[in-house]
């Protein structure tokens, strides 16, 4: 097991940028999910560290060594494929051997990991099938078996669940949370799907147009995000967003008023009049009441109604939409006008150029 | 009514029924048994008569196969033409798919410029005339005048040239390469396209496997195009047992020298419509004609009952 250090990467493709300066570093047993939309260049990172593509610029350590130049095998690694990219000619054992026959590994090393893998992920009754006749589930376990008896340095995953089907997608992603407690081996792992990476990860990396927006363990990046599109990206459903301006600055506080919220106080911090703000509050912050240090009104327009909590769908002044969690029986009803508030600390305020403002409320 | 009909069909007047399968069915099997099934048919009904100089024609039963395969008059250039006919096959197979095999991998290799430019260059023999491709060849290999010699001296092989299309040992090959190199179009697209078909993923994680690229394509490209391989050895054998086009247009109907070039194809072409001394005789030619299309249903049951039966397609 090894750490991994990505230095100043980029990769380019005729005049479009995919990946740009990236700076990463990942600690040995580390479990790092990258997380962002489709295109933001997550995947490309994932082929870049596992060798399958070139970069245009830019440095990969694993364990401490330079890898630039390296082939795939080379690398210490192994990646699980999002379509498993099983050998449809091979059985499952053959699927697993396939590779260490050609980096040099023993016969009886091979069978020995082998039993190993398919012990550790119940394949044992299916080593003598064809990939064929396997399930979703069994190929994503044989896939991950491929990549375990390789005994690498560092796993890569890109999107292993998003071929599965909605229950086995949750029973995989605690057995792969098992798994990595079991190997306590590097993960690197690539999801779109930000439930994955929050359950997963020790840290995640959020992505967005071939720049890192946000690293951070999961609960930071939820309570913390650094910018808005990591307020935005992370949470469901998303954070609600309110148009602000720094009224007056007074004694340290600076008063922040929009039009679709009643005034606030913040901390001024670096704050200076007549800047333009984004206030960020998430749907299930906001509770009905008079009193907190934020408050929007709205008219309700819908309410989903999920068990555990509703959601309700609410027009404000200024004429758009947000969303706030309303836990128990009382749900509003649609027409009603109802105000919510949010404690000071679940309050975000962002800077005209997207970046969080330390109020220090937090 | 059988059990397989649809509850739809099922409960159909059967007079509903009939008229619908006229309608769907009645155009495919009208023309499929006007243009196959019946020249099939008359062409074997043919065979098993004679005609006298009147041109009256007599029932003689399977008389006309006895003296093809038994008069050593007729039996002789029909087994000569049967054995040229599977040397043709064999350099087929030997040459023109191995080749077709290897461009295909090769444009399927990743990182290859002006991909499209090969696969045009090297499929453009395929959609010349046969008999332009023969005369053209005929003059290159031409001792006489053709740019063959010149070439090889050029280089200082000067002394390998032979006028390889006027020898008796080596006309049949030198004609069979021709029809290759004409040829290799064809699998190397059809091989292609299989190749194509296989998952990025896949190639991706023999990498990771730490294959090279030969190796992907011996252990993997190759056992996965295996279905498409067949079909086009399949092809190859129907195609090359039919064929008479080429020989004719470079050796003419003789498929000299010396009867060297002779296949299947020109053999029934000189039976069925005579040539120089030798007189048309279309009851003989409908024989062998018969017997050309058994040797060709033999080997296609060949390969359905011992080739296809083991070979696997694989979804990806």
């Amino acid at each position: 097991m090894a750490n991994l250090r990505i230095e100043q990467l980029n990769k380019r493709y005729g005049a479009t940028t995919v990946l740009n300066d990236v700076n990463l570093s990942i600690e040995d047993g580390e479990f790092v999910v990258l997380v962002g939309p489709s295109g933001c260049g997550k995947s490309t990172l994932l082929r870049m560290i596992a060798g399958l593509d070139g970069a245009s610029g830019g440095d990969i350590h694993i364990a401490g060594k330079l890898v630039n130049t390296l082939a795939p095998a080379e690398r210490g690694i192994a990646m699980v494929f999002q379509s498993y990219a099983l050998y449809p000619h091979m059985n499952v054992r053959k699927n697993m051997t396939f590779g260490l026959k050609f980096t040099g590994v023993p016969p009886t090393e091979r069978e020995r990991r082998v039993a190993e893998a398919a012990r550790m992920l119940r394949l044992e009754e299916l080593l003598e099938r064809y990939p064929r006749d396997l399930s979703g589930g069994q190929r994503q376990r044989v896939a991950i078996g491929r990549a375990i008896v390789r005994e690498p340095e560092v796993f890569l995953f890109d999107e292993p669940l998003s071929n599965l089907d909605a229950a086995l997608r949750v029973s995989t992603r605690v057995e792969i949370a098992n798994l990595h407690r079991l190997l306590k081996s590097t993960i690197v792992y690539v999801t779109h799907d930000q439930v994955e990476a929050m359950t997963l990860a020790d840290r995640i990396v959020v992505m967005n147009k071939g720049r890192i927006e946000q690293v951070g363990k999961p609960l930071d990046l939820y309570y913390e995000p650094a910018n808005l599109f990591v307020a935005g990206f992370i949470g469901s459903p998303a954070m609600n967003f309110f148009e602000a301006k720094v009224e007056s600055i007074e004694g340290g506080r600076a008063r922040v008023t929009g039009a679709a919220f009643r005034g606030l106080d913040v901390a001024a911090a670096s704050l200076s009049v007549g800047d333009t703000l984004t206030v960020g509050v998430r749907p299930e912050h906001l509770v009905r009441g008079e009193a907190g240090a934020f408050a929007a009104e709205g008219i309700v327009e819908l309410v989903e109604r999920l068990g555990e909590a509703s959601f309700a769908y609410l027009r404000r002044v200024d004429g758009r939409m947000f969303v706030a969690e309303v836990r128990g029986r009382q749900t509003p009803a649609p027409g009603e006008t109802v105000t919510l508030v949010a404690a000071s600390p679940d309050v975000h305020i962002f800077d005209a150029s997207g970046l969080r403002v330390a109020t220090g409320t937090r | 009514m059988p059990e397989s009909l649809s509850p739809v069909t099922a409960q159909m007047p059967r007079a509903k029924l009939a008229g619908l399968l006229l309608f769907f069915l009645g155009p495919a099997v009208v023309i499929y048994s006007l243009f196959s099934i019946y020249p099939l048919v008359a062409t074997m009904a043919l065979s098993t008569y004679t005609s006298d100089p009147s041109g009256a024609r007599s029932f003689v039963g399977l008389a006309n196969f006895q003296t093809l395969l038994g008069d050593a008059l007729w039996s002789k250039p029909f087994w000569n033409a049967l054995g040229n006919n599977l040397i043709f096959f064999t350099v087929h197979m030997c040459v023109q798919n191995p080749v077709g095999i290897a461009l295909a991998g090769l444009l399927s290799l990743p990182r290859v410029r002006l991909k499209g430019f090969y696969r045009t260059v090297m499929f453009l023999p395929t959609m010349l005339s046969v008999v332009i491709v023969g005369f053209s060849w005929n003059l290159i290999l031409s001792p006489l005048w053709g740019v063959a010699s010149g070439a090889l001296k050029a280089v200082g092989l000067g002394s390998l040239f032979a006028p390889w299309l006027g020898l008796e040992s080596s006309a049949l090959v030198t004609l069979s390469l021709i029809s290759v190199w004409q040829f290799v179009g064809i699998p190397m697209m059809l091989i292609y396209a299989a190749l194509l078909n296989i998952p990025e993923e896949l190639i991706d994680a023999a990498r990771v496997d730490g294959l090279g690229q030969l190796r992907i394509f011996f252990h993997i490209k190759l056992p996965l195009v295996l279905p498409t391989i067949s079909l086009v050895s399949v092809l190859t054998f129907v195609a090359n047992f039919n064929a008479f086009d080429l020989i004719y247009s470079v050796k003419g109907a003789l498929a000299g020298p010396n009867f060297a070039t002779d296949i299947l194809g020109t053999f029934f072409y000189r039976t069925f419509f005579g040539n120089q001394l030798q007189l048309g005789n279309p009851t003989m030619g409908a024989a062998v004609a018969t017997v050309m299309f058994f040797i060709i249903l033999l080997g296609l049951c060949l390969y359905l009952f011992l080739v296809q039966r083991r070979i696997r397609r694989y979804a990806f």
